[in-house]
Formats: C-alpha cells, sequence, structure tokens
C-alpha cells in the first residue's frame, strides 16, 4: 500500500512533449511509473519515449485507463489543462507549474471538488512511493521504501529530509509535496488522513513552513483523529514578518503565520517536534518505529 | 502588488464605490487647490499610519501648510513621505469594517466584516472574535441578495440598496482586476451614505500578464514615490527572478529551494552562527542565476563567508556548479565559501568545482557547521 499512488497506477502526462515535460517523463518511466499516455495539442500521433501522444485528453482516456495525470503546462495555461483533466473524469492530478493566478487556482479547486476530483498542487513536485511509483521531479535516488510517510510544502525540504531519513535507515512509504500555495489543492488534513489510514504508513513527517494559517488546521486535525505518531518540522524560525521566504504562501502576516506559532500548535496536538532534518531520525528511533 | 491608498480609491471609485473629494500633492503649494478643513493622508505602503503620526487634520490653510510640510520631510517605518492625499473632512456617524478575500482554509471567496470598523481586523480578531461577520460566496452562485439582506442586518445598517451596490462593485473589482485582497476599513456611514475612508487593495502579482497596462501604471507610480535606500544587494536582485531577504548577520546564505534555504537559516542559527540573507533562486535555475545570486550576497559588506546549499531536484548540479566557476573566473579575489551539493548530477558538479580547488560537502549539516565556524575565525 501507499497513498494516492501504487505499483499500478496508470499516468498520463500532460505537457509532454515540452523540454522539462519529456526529460523529466524518462526518469519516471525508467524509474517503474506505468505511464500510459501524453497530451499536447497539435502533437496527436507521435510518440515520446515510446508513449503515445494525443491532441486532447478525451482521446487518451478512450484507449486508456488514466488513474492520475501529471501535468507540466506553464502557469498561465493551467487553468484550462487542469479543467480538460477534470472533464475526462480522471480522479487525481499534479499541478506543478509555480506562478498559477490564485483565482484560476481557485477555480480548478471549486471544479475538481464538484467532480469529486483530487488535485495536488501548485508549485510541487508531486508525490513518489520509492520502489512503487514517482510522479513527480523528485531526485530518487534520496528515498528508499519504507515505513514513514512525508508530507511537506518545500520541495526541496522533503528531498533533505527523505535523504536524511534514507540515510539513518529508515524508508518512506509515500512522499507528498502538496505544494508552496497560496492556495492549495489537496491540504496538510487531507494527506494526514490518507497517512492515517494506510497500513503500510507507521509514522508521519510534516515538513511546514511559515505563513498561512494550515499547520494550525493540522495541529487540529492531529489532535483529534491521528493515532499514528506525528513528527513535525516547521522552517523558518528566522523570517522577518512580511518578507517572501521563496514560496507565495510564506509570507508571516500575522501571529498565526509565525513558525513559533505553529510550532506550538503542533507540540499541543500532540507531535513530536524536530528542530532540524537531523533531529527526524533521532525521534523515530526513539519512540520506537 | 500592495496599493498605495490612493491608487486603491481611484479604483473603488472606478466601480462606483464613493470616497472622498480628494487631490493628491508632493509639496505643500498643492495645498492651494484644497478646501479647509482637510486630511492629509501620508502615501506610504504600510498599515497603522494613524498610529504612526502619518493622518492629520487640518482646519485652516495655515496649518495645513505646516502640517504638510512636517509630513513630507518624515518617514514612515523607513518609508520616506514622498505624497499626501489632501481630502475633505466627512461627517462620520460611525465606522465598518469591510473586506473581501479568499478564505484559505476552505478555498472559497467571502466577506468579512465588523461593525466596529476604524480599528485593525488582527486586533479585533484577537480580543472579540464574535465581532467578525464571514460570509462565504461560493462562485457556482456568486453574490446572491439574501446573503447581501443578511449582511446589511448583522452590521445595522440602514437601507439596503447603497451597500448592495457597493458590495456588487468591490466583487466584481476583486474578480476582474486579480485583487487578492479588497478591504476598506474604515467604511464611513455618513448622512449621504458609504464611503471609504481608507482602502487597502492587493493585486495578484501572478496575474500580471493578464492586466499588463494597469500593473505597468500603478508599478510606475510606486517607484517614483518610492524613496526608500535601497541596499546594493537588494538593487542587484530586482527584477531578476531571485528572492533576496536581507537579514542581520555575517555567514550570506544561498539555496535552491525555499524549504531548503529556510532550514539552513535554521540551522546556522542553531549552530550558533548569524545568517545575513534569505536567498532562494527559483524554481528554474541555472548557470547564470547562480553566478547572479553570489554577485547579489558578495555585494554585502557584512558578509563574510559564502554558504551555498544545493540539492537539485528540476535543478542540475553541473549547471549549479557551472555557475560558481564562471563567478570565480571574473571574480578579482578568492572568497571564504563553503558549498553543499548533492542530486541530479551532482558527480559532474563536483568534479567541476574540484578542478578549480573547490571542496563541495554533501550533507548539510556538516556545511553549516563549517560555516559557521569559519565565520568566527575571520
Amino acid at each position: 500500500m501507499a497513498i494516492l499512488i501504487n505499483k499500478g497506477t496508470q499516468v498520463l502526462i500532460q505537457g509532454i512533449t515540452g523540454r522539462i515535460g519529456s526529460f523529466q517523463t524518462q526518469i519516471m518511466k525508467d524509474y517503474g511509473t506505468k505511464i500510459v499516455a501524453g497530451v499536447t495539442p497539435g502533437k496527436g500521433g507521435t510518440e515520446v519515449h515510446g508513449i503515445p501522444v494525443y491532441d486532447l485528453v478525451e482521446e487518451a482516456v478512450k484507449k486508456h485507463r488514466v488513474d492520475a495525470v501529471f501535468c507540466f503546462v506553464p502557469a498561465h495555461l493551467a487553468k484550462e489543462a487542469a479543467f480538460e483533466v477534470i472533464s475526462s473524469n480522471i480522479p487525481f492530478m499534479v499541478i506543478t507549474a509555480e506562478g498559477i493566478p490564485d483565482l484560476d487556482m481557485l477555480a480548478i479547486v471549486r471544479f475538481a471538488f464538484a467532480k469529486g476530483a483530487k488535485v495536488l498542487g501548485p508549485d510541487t513536485p508531486g508525490l513518489i512511493s520509492p520502489g512503487k511509483c514517482k510522479l513527480g521531479v523528485h531526485p530518487h535516488t534520496m528515498f528508499t521504501e519504507g515505513p514513514v510517510g512525508v508530507l511537506s510544502r518545500s520541495g526541496s525540504l522533503s528531498y533533505e529530509v527523505c535523504r536524511v531519513l534514507t540515510a539513518s535507515g529508515f524508508g518512506q512509504s509515500t512522499v507528498v509535496g502538496i505544494g508552496g500555495g497560496p492556495i492549495w489543492g489537496l491540504s496538510q488534513q487531507a494527506i494526514l488522513q490518507m497517512f492515517q489510514d494506510d497500513p503500510e504508513t507507521k509514522a508521519v513527517v510534516l515538513l511546514g513552513e511559515v505563513g498561512g494559517t494550515m499547520e494550525h488546521e493540522a495541529a487540529a486535525f492531529i489532535e483529534k483523529q491521528m493515532t499514528k505518531p506525528v513528527i513535525a518540522l516547521i522552517v523558518g524560525r528566522l523570517a522577518p514578518p512580511g518578507s517572501q521566504m521563496g514560496h507565495a504562501g510564506a509570507i508571516v502576516e500575522g501571529e498565526e503565520g509565525k513558525a513559533e506559532s505553529k510550532i506550538s500548535a503542533l507540540e499541543k496536538a500532540g507531535a513530536f517536534i524536530a528542530k532540524n532534518s537531523v533531529e527526524i531520525p533521532e525521534i523515530l528511533k526513539r519512540i520506537g518505529v | 502588488m500592495r496599493l498605495l491608498e490612493f491608487q486603491a480609491k481611484k479604483i473603488l471609485s472606478e466601480y462606483g464605490i464613493a470616497v472622498p473629494k480628494s487631490i493628491l500633492i508632493t509639496s505643500p503649494e498643492g495645498l492651494k487647490q484644497v478646501s479647509f478643513p482637510a486630511v492629509l493622508k501620508a502615501q506610504v505602503p504600510v498599515g497603522g499610519r494613524g498610529k504612526a503620526g502619518a493622518v492629520r487634520t487640518a482646519k485652516v490653510a495655515d496649518e495645513g501648510s505646516s502640517v504638510a510640510k512636517e509630513l513630507l520631510s518624515s518617514a514612515v517605518k523607513g518609508y520616506p513621505v514622498q505624497a499626501l492625499l489632501a481630502e475633505e473632512r466627512i461627517d462620520i456617524q460611525r465606522e465598518i469594517y469591510l473586506a473581501y478575500l479568499i478564505d484559505k482554509q476552505i478555498n472559497l471567496p467571502m466577506v468579512m466584516a465588523s461593525a466596529s470598523g476604524g480599528v485593525e481586523i488582527e486586533e479585533v480578531a484577537k480580543k472579540n472574535p464574535e465581532w467578525i461577520i464571514k460570509r462565504h460566496i461560493d462562485p457556482m452562485i456568486g453574490v446572491q441578495d439574501f446573503m447581501i439582506r443578511s449582511l446589511v442586518k448583522a452590521l445595522g445598517i440602514d437601507g439596503v440598496e447603497g451597500f448592495r451596490k457597493l458590495i456588487h462593485g468591490m466583487i466584481a473589482l476583486f474578480h476582474e482586476k486579480d485583487a487578492t485582497l479588497v478591504e476598506i476599513n474604515p467604511l464611513a456611514v455618513t448622512p449621504s451614505g458609504l464611503v471609504a475612508l481608507d482602502a487597502k487593495i492587493l493585486l495578484d502579482d501572478k496575474a500580471a500578464y493578464r492586466h499588463k497596462d494597469l500593473m505597468d501604471a500603478l508599478g510606475e507610480e510606486q517607484r517614483r514615490l518610492d524613496k526608500r535606500p535601497r541596499t546594493r544587494p537588494e538593487q542587484l536582485a530586482e527584477g531578476t527572478g531571485i528572492f533576496y531577504v536581507p537579514l542581520d548577520g555575517e555567514i550570506g546564505v544561498i539555496a535552491d529551494g525555499a524549504g531548503t534555504g529556510m532550514l539552513t537559516l535554521d540551522l546556522v542559527h542553531q549552530f550558533g552562527g548569524r545568517p545575513a540573507n534569505f536567498c532562494e533562486m527559483g524554481g528554474q535555475s541555472n548557470a547564470r542565476t547562480v553566478e547572479k545570486s553570489i554577485e547579489v550576497i558578495l555585494a554585502d559588506p557584512r558578509v563574510k563567508i559564502l554558504l551555498i546549499g544545493l540539492i537539485g531536484g528540476i535543478t542540475r548540479m553541473d549547471e549549479m556548479a557551472e555557475g560558481i566557476v564562471q563567478y570565480l573566473k571574473k571574480a578579482d579575489r578568492r572568497f571564504p565559501m563553503v558549498i553543499r551539493l548533492c542530486g541530479t548530477k551532482a558527480d559532474v558538479g563536483k568534479a567541476k568545482l574540484a578542478e578549480v580547488g573547490i571542496e563541495v560537502f554533501e550533507d548539510l549539516t556538516t556545511a553549516v557547521r563549517l560555516a559557521v565556524e569559519r565565520s568566527k575565525e575571520l
């Protein structure tokens, strides 16, 4: 088991003929991800790395069962691309683009909600279930199969932490990048629920940062719903209020956006607090995972 | 983009929302066209101007002139005041708070309001959260009249008509201009109807391509009125897509990801060092971005040592290393630096840096610890 994706997940790549899309598709395919189709308008009938390319998502889903989509379409075209995927009743998609206007993202999230589809992102490397399926652009040699579920707002932070976990002998069940925000499809809460329900996941690592109130909602959820141990690392303790720390969502506005406020909420909710990446495997050892 | 008050009010009035009559002045001479009593308000993009003494009332012309002189030679929270909005004084019966924004907890737009306006809403939220009224508006049905009537009742406003027009204007503005916040605080109840006394509008930079003319014009206006002293690194980073945030230490930090960048700062701090800045190169960084980032950080005279932390996902380490090598070729001096590099094509990157005699670490904590130690010896 893993969450959201698995060995049998059949994947469609949107924007498969672009420079990054094509390069990353090859890496995913080599990793073992079952990529069954690609879509780029105007390139229908061609192939990329032996994968058939279609003009439209609806053409692809007539020929193939598609469980998930990875969308490489750039930010200003992402709304229509997502509408096309969701209109074809595909249950899950990852949107990797950074810089999608908030109102576009809002429309995507609302439409997905109405159609019962799940959207991960934006501004995310995607997700990986080590040894099973990679729906993302992660440097996968840093990841290994195991019992720790990881969810992160930052892609790079999830690489860093998984590298440390792998080196300490802790493999990962699924590593999910929820993205840099400020509007998100799947929330930390939604992913926490999935890890709670996943028999393979024994403990969860939550990687958060300054900005927004998401970690406060996650804390409330952890307190009420999580029986599995949660280890939380919140970065950005030195972030000055009002400055954008890279991610669109990483701006401290008000008390709740501060790292300290999130840390104390998570601690109260019963999460184990790590001050940095190295402390995470130490905590896992201590609590006997 | 955070609009200045006069910019926000201009857009509000384009959407049929009443604002006080006003003139923008950049010198006391501009007051000749102003009738008194008048309110003089410093045009700076910060909150809490009232408390900071940047909003003043003048009863007569002489007083106006001396207040204008004083304000125009002052600075508010680091912003030298370059312009004042001179407004007619409004006869206020009571003040209301009103805003339209997206509630990110449930991804729905909402009207947020409070019958007690004029104060900072964060204060109200802390002390009397029950005073804040929220009405979510599902885009599927849009704003309906019952919602407006419900708000009118909750806020205790007489008559629905004026408020209805105002809400419709606010929401149309939000969606048509890609705003992320439209806030009117205070909204004054006056004998002649509802008037926006102050306004804060945030426009979504990510949607700037859809409003190029408007955003260009607003940006140009703001640059003209922004005389904040800028440091050399801030000047160099402007318009490059590099996120640069100055801090007060001596270890210059560069990262290829936002999360690892923040973690690196935290680690520097935990190991007893002091970071000079946060610097993230942005998603699509390449050799040129690294070179430029080093240039930005080393332009800060406080920086004693450079700590570069790279963990490649989409970024390629061969390109990152190339950027560092390129910088060194151009540089007129060697600079103490500690580099952490791992991920996609790390072997090629390492080899490239070894050729120019630079050692690379794979582990982040090792690199940070070393940088902190060395920063203390320098």
